[in-house]
């Protein structure tokens, strides 16, 4: 753990430090009780308190063993990951460029206002209006699989990370293109070559929010993905509860398993990911 | 000449690249509304054949008292959930921008629930509140806790509130802790001269300074709970006794599930207009509050 | 210049082509020259079973390839392939009211002509045709497996108290009070989930309410809130006999807490016997159909099609399909799925029935039987989620009225059918 130094004058504030480490508490135990009953064997679970809380009397991995068996936990983890990562890719490329032509030119095109208008109202369209026909369109394009599903999450986040890269662009000059101009590049050239590198720090937002919001998604997977034979991870879990939920244990397993990978990409590229949302909220 | 013909390539350029995205959009956001929009005026049911009804469904809506306490129980929960949330995050933001101790390391930790997924985290949640809490409230001796929160139709809802602010909390911390790095460190010296601590500093220097983040968060939050879903599918399933059914879930559940895609529909279209009104009408507001300061 | 020619063109066909590579798998057709037939069916816990019969089929026959599908939120999954016209070849659902919506959708195929039926005893026949919204020319599904539904209880506790299996409401009352005497719980239910909830109300209903009560509501004959009556004030009385809170606990609950013995009985269908022996191997559980009744031959066992087998209407190879189902319906295949599951057979012959269901076997051999009434109830209308609301707030008018005023709403499309066709048909055309 990496300690601050207090900046400014004045000393650390113990009562708040204090305070803030007991509040740790309330992220810690809700995480704290499924790692226990995901260790734990039926039999050791009771309905008293202190047994409840208690460790379990050996740390085994069996549960672990048959939940990645039954959820078949490799390959959703891979199809997780590739619809999660294909989509960030896509997001970012498709996304910068909408944003880029649509940002530019929203201040003195009508079309371009509506553009703008018309895709960032997008974000107030509740899913479940769409649901029903996406999931015939998607099938009779030949789609209702992954590739359906990265599609779909590429239009869904759409009008956020429109929103995020032309309110991002405000800030960069044109001076910056009209150099490039000069020197006679295409404006497609210029745009990969300066203006797509500039906007880096919104990359990483974009690619956060965008990642976070299709790992942890259920529903569209679940019904464009339907009769594929192929799970997500989310949808593993889903499936799981209704069909073995009486052995909570196990389930607690496969809930820890479902978390895990997304916790230790966190810890991993917390930094990044922290900076990542505070960017997005003060576009 | 050359300026003319340089200006001409760029704006080709963007149409060449607003056009297919324009597209896209159209295909896989536009067009599935107007269909849903038109089987709003069908009994569909998902398969087999359907009729044309009129405006049946959207009249049915105003009737149906399930509906209705759909949008009630939605509004409840996204009322309470946006206070909730926005007070704690706030009061967390405050302390965390603090001279405090391990800063990055607490901040991280409590931006955890934001990162896990809505379905799982509502399944230990509810683990929690069958056995675990019943067990603490038997223990303690405290007669309200004694039950599951989540089988009685007046708790229920405030377990999914529960629920949905542990997760959210953390985005909106994080929001407002960028928003207080922008206050500058000699507003508050100017204002400790004046005298102003505590309460007073934060109403009257801090706050109106961070009233962005404010509005970025109230419509987020608004948002975000006014769609609940994964919380309730995996807590209540919109139990007991239909008292947690989120507008989301009843579409879900009777337009995929049951035979109603057609009424749903109807519903949906209405929900769309509901969230769009009220955005709009918390922007404007918040903008004019702005303005105001 | 041709970049951007590119990428205008392109850029739906990025994603597209992103598609292609993650497709893979796309339509099963038949490329090692053997028929497809793809089934879908309902059970998820089945999927051993299941596994074992595709297997066994696929390995006695050269000429069909045999897959079996066996997915959680089937029913979803199922509509979700029907919107997208992804129909697999059979589907295994159950005999309830999505049967006689895909049925009435014209999504069936008529199979009259499959020899297997005339091995399917009459009673589960009659269900069926029971189910149908208007009388249809015609068969259109193979029972294949019943459940029953009543009162499963603790044998061991039942002999260590020697309290006797009741009768009669009267004497059902008697027992409840004694056990709770003795400083035992009689019952425990798991009404979080609310179809839980229409376990002891279809058992009730079976014995006080007549079998084809929604066709006479839909027929304007009678209302809900006078057969429905006595139903809802018993299932009032039986809540002091169970836990407190009910409505905290889910079905899995529920059997986990019968299955260590925290419960004489629970009230439930024998569908949830492998899920109670899961819990505890060794339990010993026996059965009685519910006795609702005042009168001892009153008493009629709840019991419907738990798995039926259909064949689309746009299935290509009829011949294989019949094919599947004659394998299905073979005796040793059938029993495959008895010992598993814990389900009656709907074909006549000797199977081994399972021990628990034992009190229910005079009963069933009788043929004294009378389906789930919810098969009848749409989905959408919640019944289940109704009877939970009653059951917290006991207001029995409240709940009839509701029952009948919500009805009529969500089946006012059918109940214009059955109008239509009585005033085509006639009076009394119903009783096919």
């Amino acid at each position: 753990m990496m300690k601050k130094k207090s900046q400014g004058v004045g000393g650390t504030n113990w009562p708040i430090t204090i305070l803030l480490i007991i509040g740790c508490v309330t992220i810690f135990f809700p995480l704290y009780m499924a790692v226990i009953i995901a260790f734990k064997q039926p039999s050791e679970m009771t309905n008293d308190i202190a047994g409840a809380l208690a460790f379990p009397s050996k740390w085994s991995f069996s549960n672990f063993a048959e939940a990645m068996e039954v959820t078949d936990f490799w390959n959703s983890l891979g199809n997780s990951l590739l619809i999660t990562i294909l989509t960030v890719v896509i997001a970012i490329l498709l996304h910068s460029l909408a944003g880029y032509a649509i940002g530019r030119n929203m201040g003195h095109s009508k079309f371009y206002k509506f553009s703008y208008l018309y895709i960032v109202s997008g974000m107030f369209v509740p899913f479940a209006i769409l649901m029903m026909p996406l999931v015939k369109q998607t099938s009779q394009m030949g789609i209702g699989n992954r590739a359906g599903v990265i599609i779909l999450y590429v239009v869904f986040y759409m009008p956020m990370n429109l929103l995020l890269y032309s309110g991002y662009l405000k800030n960069i000059p044109l001076a910056l293109e009209e150099a490039a101009k000069v020197d006679g590049a295409s404006t497609w050239k210029t745009y990969w070559s300066i203006i797509f590198p500039i906007m880096k720090p919104m990359h990483a937002t974009v690619a956060v929010l965008t990642a976070l919001g299709t790992w942890n998604d259920v529903m569209t997977p679940l019904v464009i993905m339907s009769g594929t034979g192929k799970n997500t991870l989310p949808l593993a879990q889903l499936n799981f509860q209704t069909q073995f939920g009486t052995n909570y244990n196990l389930a607690f397993a496969s809930y820890l398993l479902a978390l895990i990978p997304i916790l230790i990409f966190y810890l991993v590229c917390q930094k990044q990911i922290l900076n990542g949302v505070v960017n997005g909220a003060v576009k | 000449m050359m300026d003319k013909a340089k200006g001409n390539e760029r704006k080709r350029t963007f149409m060449l690249i607003t056009i297919p995205i324009l597209v896209l959009f159209f295909a896989f956001n536009t067009l599935p509304l107007i269909k849903g929009f038109i089987y709003s005026f069908t009994n569909f049911k998902g398969y087999g054949s359907y009729e044309w009804v009129g405006l049946r469904n959207y009249i049915d809506l105003f009737q149906d008292a399930r509906v209705g306490r759909s949008y009630l129980f939605t509004f409840k929960f996204a009322i309470v959930s946006t206070i909730i949330v926005n007070v704690v995050s706030l009061i967390l933001a405050l302390g965390l921008n603090s001279k405090i101790r391990a800063k990055s390391a607490l901040r991280g930790i409590y931006f955890i629930p934001n990162v896990l997924g809505g379905l799982v985290v509502g399944y230990i949640f509810s683990f929690i509140f069958t056995y675990i809490l019943p067990a603490v409230g038997q223990a303690l001796g405290i007669e309200a806790l004694s039950g599951s929160m989540l089988a009685s139709t007046k708790t229920a809802w405030f377990a999914i509130v529960i629920v949905a602010a542990w997760q959210s909390i953390a985005m909106n911390t994080i929001i407002y802790i960028s928003g207080l790095q922008t206050v500058p460190e000699d507003v508050y010296e100017a204002g400790s001269i004046d005298g102003a601590t505590g309460w007073t500093k934060f109403k009257s220097l801090t706050f109106p300074l961070i009233i962005p983040f404010f509005t970025i968060n109230m419509v987020l939050c608004m948002k975000n709970f006014l769609m609940a879903f994964d919380q309730i599918m995996a807590l209540t399933k919109g139990g007991p006794a239909q008292s947690t059914e989120s507008i989301s879930y009843l579409i879900y559940r009777n337009g995929m599930d049951g035979g109603q895609f057609g009424f749903q529909s109807a519903n949906a279209v209405l929900f769309f207009v509901v969230i769009v009104a009220i955005s709009v009408f918390q922007l404007s507001f918040m903008n004019k509050k702005e303005e105001q300061l | 210049m041709k970049k951007q020619a590119l990428f205008a063109v392109g850029a739906g066909a990025v994603l597209v082509g992103a598609g292609a590579v993650l497709t893979g798998c796309g339509d099963s057709s038949t490329s090692n020259g053997k028929i497809q037939i793809e089934m879908v069916q309902y059970k998820p816990e089945a999927v051993k079973a299941f596994e074992q019969m595709e297997e066994k089929f696929n390995a006695t026959h050269d000429d069909i390839e045999l897959t079996i599908e066996s997915p959680n939120e089937a029913m979803t999954i199922l509509k979700t392939r029907f919107i997208k016209e992804d129909q697999p070849d059979i589907i295994g659902i159950g005999g309830d009211i999505n049967y006689s919506n895909f049925l009435d959708s014209e999504m069936l195929m008529d199979i009259s002509d499959f020899d297997g039926l005339a091995d399917v005893k009459q009673s589960y026949m009659d269900i069926l045709e029971n189910l149908e919204f208007v009388p249809t020319e015609g068969t259109y599904a193979v029972p294949y497996v019943a459940n029953a539904a009543g009162i499963l209880y603790n044998k061991d506790m039942f002999e260590e108290n020697g309290w006797q299996i009741p009768t009669t409401w009267d004497e059902f009352l008697t027992l409840l009070d004694t056990i709770q005497e003795s400083g035992q719980q009689p019952l425990y239910f798991g009404f979080k989930d609310t179809w839980t909830c229409l376990a002891p109300w279809n058992a009730m209903a079976c014995d006080l309410a007549p079998a084809d009560v929604c066709k006479q509501v839909n027929r304007g004959e009678t209302t809900f809130s006078e057969e429905y009556r006595e139903v809802a004030e018993k299932i009032l009385q039986l809540l002091p006999y169970a836990q407190p809170d009910p409505t905290a606990y889910s079905y899995n609950d529920a059997c986990t807490a019968f299955a260590r013995g925290e419960s004489a009985m629970y009230c439930i269908g024998s569908y949830a016997v492998p899920q109670i022996l899961s819990v505890n191997p060794d339990m010993n559980i026996d059965s009685f159909v519910f006795p609702a009744n005042d009168e001892a031959e009153g008493q009629i066992l709840n019991s419907g099609v738990d798995l039926l087998f259909s064949v689309m209407e746009d299935c290509e190879n009829k011949e294989a399909a019949y094919e599947v189902l004659r394998f299905m319906m073979e005796d040793e295949n059938i029993q495959i799925y008895l010992d598993d599951q814990n389900a009656i057979p709907c074909k006549e012959g000797e199977f081994d029935l399972p021990d628990q269901l034992e009190g229910m076997t005079e009963y069933i051999e009788e043929g004294k039987m009378a389906d789930y009434q919810d098969h009848s109830y749409p989905s959408e209308m919640a019944v289940d989620a109704m009877i939970q609301t009653y059951i917290m707030d006991g207001d029995t008018d409240g709940f009839l009225e509701k029952f009948d005023t919500e009805w009529k709403r969500y089946n006012r499309d059918l109940i214009r059918k059955v109008q239509a066709y009585e005033e085509e048909h006639g009076e009394g055309g119903d009783e096919s």
